[in-house]
């Protein structure tokens, strides 16, 4: 059984790199054109990282973007939110972004989760975005700060029905390394939320962390790329009760199909992560064995 | 206290005063849009003064004048004249384009 998932893993691998050599050949062949390319939008091609892109002033536009989390410490768990959301940008310097919530849950088996199938309206959120560091010619820093307030009546993880409340803030920033070709994205995260379960007691807790990420554009409209977090979790919003971390490390990928309509995909797998009080590898109390992106996005 | 809640009020009057860059005149730009390309297509404009942008299309069709680095796209439509103000920039070279057409280009260098 061993042999076989390993078997299957290798191939997978090899097909992973099958597809970048080619990829990256594709691009070779077009390297002279970078020149030309037109200047790209960074928020989204670093896969769970986000860039420091804020669009442009009068554009608007509305996205499906579903994260999916698979694996626990055992049985099957298979969860995924999906937001559907209007993005508009205001003025040279600002974006805002609101939308609703969907989730599914198909969970068997999992210690401390009731097992469950289900679809449901989960909640809402709204993100307000500043630019504060520009990029120009002369700068290829640039930096946006992100606040996203979300309400759920669904628990992320486990499904069940409650009151949630979260406040993530984010430091977006993004370096251009090679003009129109290499980019390199920073994220710093702080997540605090509330969790009023319908049996218990409130739940606070907190998730702080960041990432790291390195896109390379091969043709003008594909970024394949790379990223890695590490997140820590607390039960406590001030970041007093450390309850566990883990590395997250995947591939990325960008796809501008046309000038109005494009697409995101991530995966992050756990290759490190650890739970106090636990001894056994990674973490999948706090967090998932893997998170998938899927991101669409039609701009009008 | 009182003091307090007067130096806070004060603050948030003078960020709602435009700042002096806003306060400017801006620099205007008048470009053309005709056989799908702009004239000019290189245009120059003074650092730390805001820019507004004439551009009249003259093709049969409407054009989307857009630019990434200075955030900013509108549609023009066939025959009319689209105005596009643009915040104080930095020196540098800011590219612009016609969002329907790949070959219409531009760019504006601040000095």
């Amino acid at each position: 059984m061993r042999v076989a998932r390993q078997s299957e893993r290798r191939r997978a691998i090899a097909l992973c790199a099958a597809a970048c050599v080619s990829l990256l050949g594709c691009g070779a062949a077009r390297a002279d054109d970078a020149s030309s390319w037109r200047e790209i939008e960074t928020k989204y091609i670093f896969g769970f990282t986000t860039g420091s892109g804020i669009g442009l002033e009068g554009e608007k536009e509305f996205t499906i973007d579903t994260i999916g989390r698979f694996g626990k410490r055992d049985g099957s768990y298979n969860a995924t939110e999906t937001k559907y959301e209007f993005e508009f940008t205001p003025t040279q310097f600002i974006q805002i972004e609101f939308g609703a919530l969907g989730s599914t849950h198909n969970i068997s088996g999992v210690t401390g989760l009731t097992d469950r199938d289900q679809v449901a309206l989960a909640g809402a959120f709204a993100e307000f975005r500043y630019l504060a560091i520009e990029r120009t010619s002369n700068n290829p820093l640039s930096v946006t700060l992100g606040v996203e307030p979300t309400v759920r009546r669904i628990d992320e993880t486990s499904g069940e029905g409650v009151r949630n409340f979260e406040f993530e803030t984010t430091v977006n920033a993004d370096l251009e390394l090679m003009k129109n070709r290499l980019f390199v994205g920073f994220n710093l995260l702080y997540e605090p939320e509330v969790t009023q379960p319908v049996i218990g007691e409130t739940q606070r807790e907190a998730t702080f962390g960041g990432s790291a990420a390195l896109s390379l554009r091969i043709v003008s409209n594909v970024v394949i790329g790379g990223e890695v977090w590490y997140l820590r979790h607390y039960d406590a919003a001030n970041l007093t009760a450390f309850t566990g971390d883990a590395v997250m490390l995947g591939p990325s990928l960008f796809v501008q199909f046309t000038p109005k309509m494009f697409m995101t995909a991530a995966w992050n797998t756990q290759v490190w992560g650890r739970e106090v009080g636990n001894t056994l590898p990674l973490n999948l109390a706090e967090f998932q064995r893997h998170r998938a992106k899927l991101k669409f996005a039609w701009e009008f | 206290m009182t003091r307090t809640l007067a130096l806070a009020a004060l603050c948030a009057i003078g960020m709602l005063q435009p700042s002096p860059s806003q306060a400017q005149q801006a620099t205007e730009i008048h470009l053309t849009y005709s056989k799908g390309q702009f004239q000019p297509n290189q245009v120059s404009a003074p650092a730390d003064k805001p820019i507004s942008f004439r551009v009249k299309n003259l093709d049969a069709k409407a054009m989307e004048f857009e630019s990434t680095s200075l955030r900013v796209e509108k549609v023009v439509a066939a025959g009319t004249e689209g105005v596009i103000n643009v915040r104080a920039l930095k020196p540098g070279r800011y590219e612009f384009y016609d969002d329907f057409n790949d070959k219409a280009r531009g760019a504006l260098t601040v000095q």
